[in-house]
């Protein structure tokens, strides 16, 4: 009659790990940049650092969110709050406040730092708030905002970041195995075409706008002067706010794409699933915006075990070690270990991304048409040289 | 075969020379035309806030309530200073600007032109910026007299009352400069000459200074009532220069959309953005563009590189007062405040035609360029007409020498030029310009008017006199080629400048191309003395001294008022107008009478040339 009791809490104990299995990672890292400089460009801070202040509240920690702004709109002189960022003419939260972690600054928002920030090609005494140490198993959310166009991001009017150099940059990071899944979120004009060249595995993207569209300011502070945030900015804060209360949260990315109103954004957001493995209805927002509430336990797990014989010990039950082992030790593990080497498995025998030109068929015909082109060329050649001797 | 073409026309030349006349004549017509259509929907544009940091309008402006009171306080304490000696209302202005914790300069200057001396105390107070860096500034300028020399009591008020209240604000990226000049046209200009260190001996040196002058907004508000209807944006400079455009459109959109007050340009009071009124609108503007001089004391600083434009309030009907003018001053100063860089992405170059429309340069330019093109065109013309050749027609033989010595066939066969003589006509004649130029800058006000009319004498006299002299002295077949030549390089001469001119100040070139246009049909006619008559007394009416009396007849002064004006202009804001207008339109002119005269010449005396 008691075993069945310890089979079930062993089972139990094994839920942790198996939801682990499912989701893959083990920690999670937010890189959030805003690209512009200037006082008239308040609101792409307040964005980024709205964005900062969201991930920090769902429990990631400035060790693990890369913090990218020019930082001169705080001290700037024209502010009419010295030392305050606001996102809305309330001016409820002051979002440069305390505990802000800006790690690269001014002029060290450059296109080349963002893309050796991703990379990890970083100098070797560079330090550790400098650098993104994620892993396979890492999840990350990456945040830009500034101004950009069809396929491109300004940085700081001196250089610009393309799409082509987002989507390599990501590669390299699959390749050398950075990351476990990514959300990339744009809040610019034209955002969405810059993750319209992505082509590495499990990359979530959503942009503010399309191609030829704007993306505009929500509203104006008529003391500061200056719009303090952006539409699409907006509306995920405000979604992200009044839902998402804490990190246990269960909305799940799907709730939140679903939240987008595209007459209320002034433009049309995008979403792009294709690179993307799973549902997004069994994504949680706490998969990005969020730290990993997981813990995976390492070795067979006794530490665990011995804290579940305390408990359970506590809660009345009479049981000796040998007993709790025997528990421990029965089928029921065994077979979820099997579980989640398929798992691991199934993993390594996927094909990689899909590419454009993978049609071996077309290769072989379009092979064939140049060979007869250049045919074509040399007889023309010999058929006028030819015609010159006569 | 690209050489026997003019070689086989030069024998049949007036296909040419018609052709030439007709290029000539339809540039001028495409010209005037093209000026014509510019206030059209299709040709003109509306303006447009280029500058991203400025922001004009984004911000409440607070001044009003108590402040307006102050103002009224102030109106006072300048109401009692009204006839006061200079230096009495700069000490007073002073010890109210020190009073507000500001640090404050005063400067002494004296101009002396046309006979005339210009004295004034300028005073101003330096307010840094509390958490910037002291490297720019902006100015806020009250002239004690406006251009009209009303007293300005508004103005002055509302300048002292804002240096207290920008002081309460710490959001100056930017210091602010109030400068209370004694009058509207010299002391800004001895101020910011001796800003920059470029002032002349009887100009004192400044003992405060800031950083670079980004921007300066004038306030004239003269006169003891308070309300007003309108504000009038003045922006014309010295020389024709022009503020940025978007210092304009800031003022306008921040008066118009956030203030509710409406905006005039160049004295059009009910401007119905209507073809009429923007004609009118443009035409004013071109004829103060023309004229270059000063429009108010925004004006001196626009030579600097500043972007400067006078606010004057307009009317007294209205329900706008110190308030509304002091948040448009306090709007426009934060606007200024959030500039990053000096005023540089719109336009320069540029004509208003109503508050929110304008032409930029690349539409207007050609208007003004297609008449030194008619000026260039006929010069030409008169280059290839073989009137212009003197000498005997060479041999055959000879000839046909010279081209096998040549290996090619020589284009410019046939009789030659001689160039020595209307060479020296045309140099001459532009060297004498400088005789007017001096006089008229050295001769004092009280004898100007008769200098005035003894040079309107000797300038009807003298291409008379220098045909006889030529028709006397050269020999018979000379004489129409070199009127002829003297003619084409005169033109020749003008058009070239004209072409340069219009790029720098285009209503100058366009309306001295206007008024040259009848030279370039007021020939030499030996044949027929009524019609050279008929030229003759048309280059009278267009002639330079012609342009004055209109000139005087569109401001209402007399000539010599104006005259006195262009020679302040001259010595004290370093106006170019005079010498354009003695030293390259008159020189072309007294050509232009010679050759007409000459046919008269010519015929009295008998020698009517080859």
């Amino acid at each position: 009659m008691k075993l069945p009791t310890w089979s079930s809490l062993a089972l139990l104990s094994l839920l942790p790990s198996a939801c682990l299995a499912h989701s893959q990672h083990t920690s999670n890292w937010a890189v959030l940049v805003s690209t512009s400089r200037f006082w008239f460009n308040y609101r792409h801070l307040a964005n980024v650092l709205s964005m900062y202040r969201t991930v920090k509240r769902l429990g990631i920690p400035d060790s693990q969110i890369i913090l990218m702004l020019s930082d001169d709109v705080a001290c700037n002189p024209r502010n009419t709050f010295p030392g305050t960022v606001y996102n809305n003419a309330d001016r409820a939260i002051d979002l440069y406040g305390d505990n802000i972690e800006v790690d690269y600054r001014g002029y060290e928002v450059t296109v080349e730092n963002f893309i050796r920030l991703l990379t990890d090609r970083v100098p070797p005494d560079t330090p550790r708030s400098k650098r993104l140490l994620t892993d396979d198993r890492s999840n990350i959310f990456i945040y830009m905002t500034g101004h950009g166009g069809n396929e491109f991001l300004k940085f700081q009017d001196a250089e610009e970041i393309s799409a082509f150099d987002i989507a390599d940059a990501f590669q390299q990071m699959f390749e050398k195995k950075r990351y476990n899944e990514m959300l990339f979120m744009i809040d610019t004009c034209q955002a969405n075409t810059m993750y319209s060249k992505f082509y590495s595995p499990n990359i979530l993207a959503t942009g503010s706008s399309e191609l030829d569209q704007s993306s505009y300011s929500h509203h104006a502070d008529n003391d500061v002067g200056v719009a303090v945030i952006d539409r699409y900015t907006y509306f995920n804060l405000e979604y992200l706010e009044t839902h998402v209360k804490n990190a246990s949260s269960k909305h799940t990315l799907a709730d939140l794409f679903s939240s987008y109103d595209p007459v209320k954004i002034a433009s049309t957001p995008g979403i792009r699933t294709d690179l993307f493995r799973r549902d997004l209805s069994e994504v949680l927002i706490t998969d990005f915006l969020g730290n990993v509430q997981n813990v995976e336990v390492d070795g067979d797990g006794m530490i665990l075990d011995e804290d579940l014989l305390a408990l359970a010990r506590s809660a009345g039950y009479n049981i000796t070690e040998q007993e709790w082992k025997d528990a421990m030790t029965g089928g029921y593990h065994e077979k979820t270990q099997e579980e989640r080497d398929t798992v691991v498995g199934e993993q390594r025998t996927w094909e990689g991304p899909a590419r454009v030109h993978k049609d071996r068929d077309g290769d072989f015909w379009r092979n064939v048409m140049s060979a007869g082109a250049v045919g074509v060329c040399f007889v023309g050649y010999w058929v006028f040289s030819m015609i010159d001797k006569v | 075969m690209a050489l026997r073409v003019p070689v086989n026309l030069r024998k049949n030349l007036s296909v040419v020379l018609y052709a030439f006349q007709g290029l000539s004549f339809l540039a001028v017509i495409v010209g005037l035309a093209s000026l014509l259509l510019l206030p059209l929907d299709e040709y003109s544009r509306r303006t447009y806030i280029s500058e991203n940091a400025l922001l004009p309008g984004q911000v409440h402006a607070y001044f009003g309530g108590s402040e307006q009171n102050i103002v009224r306080a102030f109106r006072r304490e300048v109401d009692l200073l009204g006839n006061s000696t200079s230096d009495v209302v700069a000490e007073r202005m002073a010890e109210i600007f020190r009073s507000a914790g500001l640090k404050v300069g005063k400067q002494r200057y004296s101009y002396k032109a046309a006979g005339g001396e210009y004295t004034g105390e300028n005073v101003y107070a330096v307010l840094h910026a509390p958490r910037g860096d002291a490297t720019e500034a902006i100015v806020l300028c009250a002239p004690w007299r406006n251009i009209d020399h009303l007293l300005n009591e508004g103005g002055v008020a509302l300048t002292l009352a804002l240096s207290r209240y920008f002081k309460r604000w710490s959001l100056w990226s930017k210091d602010i400069i109030f400068l209370i000049s004694s009058d509207a046209r010299a002391g800004p200009q001895a101020w910011v000459d001796a800003y920059h260190d470029l002032h002349g001996k009887n100009i004192q040196s400044l003992s405060v200074k800031s950083g670079a002058i980004q921007g300066v907004v004038v306030v004239d508000y003269p006169g003891a009532y308070h309300r007003f209807e309108s504000l009038h944006i003045i922006y014309d400079g010295i020389n024709g220069q022009l503020p940025n455009l978007d210092l304009i459109n800031t003022a306008v959109q921040i008066s118009r959309d956030q203030m509710g007050l409406r905006t005039d340009l160049q004295e059009m009071w009910n401007h119905d953005d209507g073809y009429r009124h923007r004609l009118r609108t443009m035409l004013r503007g071109m004829v103060n563009q023309a004229l270059g001089h000063s429009t108010g004391p925004h004006s001196s600083f626009i030579p600097y590189h500043i972007d400067a434009i006078t606010l004057a309030t307009h009317g007294d009907g209205g329900w706008h007062d110190e308030g509304s003018l002091g948040r448009t001053v306090e709007s426009v100063f934060r606007s200024l405040n959030n500039l990053l860089e000096h005023f540089h992405q719109s336009f320069f170059f540029y004509l208003l035609m109503a508050p929110k429309r304008f032409v930029s340069i690349g539409t207007y330019l050609p208007a003004a360029m297609l008449l030194a093109v008619g000026l260039t065109l006929t010069a030409i013309r008169l280059w290839v007409d073989p009137r212009s050749r003197s000498g005997e027609e060479k041999k055959e033989e000879e000839k046909s020498e010279k081209v096998k010595e040549g290996g090619v066939v020589a284009v410019d066969g046939g009789p030659k030029r001689e160039l020595f003589l209307p060479m020296s006509i045309v140099i001459g004649v532009h060297f004498c310009g400088v005789i007017p130029f001096a006089v008229f800058n050295s001769v004092d006000y009280k004898s100007m008017s008769s200098v005035f009319y003894i040079f309107i004498a000797a300038s009807v006299i003298l291409p008379t006199l220098i045909s006889i002299l030529i028709t006397l002295t050269a020999s018979p077949h000379r004489l129409l080629p070199a009127f002829h030549l003297s003619r084409c390089f005169s033109l020749l001469f003008l058009g070239m400048f004209l072409s340069t001119l219009a790029t720098l100040n285009f209503s100058l070139s366009f309306l001295i191309g206007l008024f040259s246009l009848p030279l370039t049909f007021a020939r030499t006619t030996p044949d027929s003395v009524p019609l050279a008559l008929v030229n003759s007394i048309l280059l009278q009416l267009t002639s330079p001294f012609a342009a004055l009396f209109v000139v005087a007849g569109y401001w209402g002064l007399g000539v010599e008022d104006i005259l006195k004006e262009a020679s302040f202009g001259w010595w004290v804001w370093g106006m170019w107008t005079p010498v354009v207008v003695w030293c390259v339109w008159w020189p072309a002119w007294v050509v232009g009478r010679v050759s007409v005269d000459s046919s008269i010449v010519m015929a009295v005396m008998g020698k009517r040339g080859s």
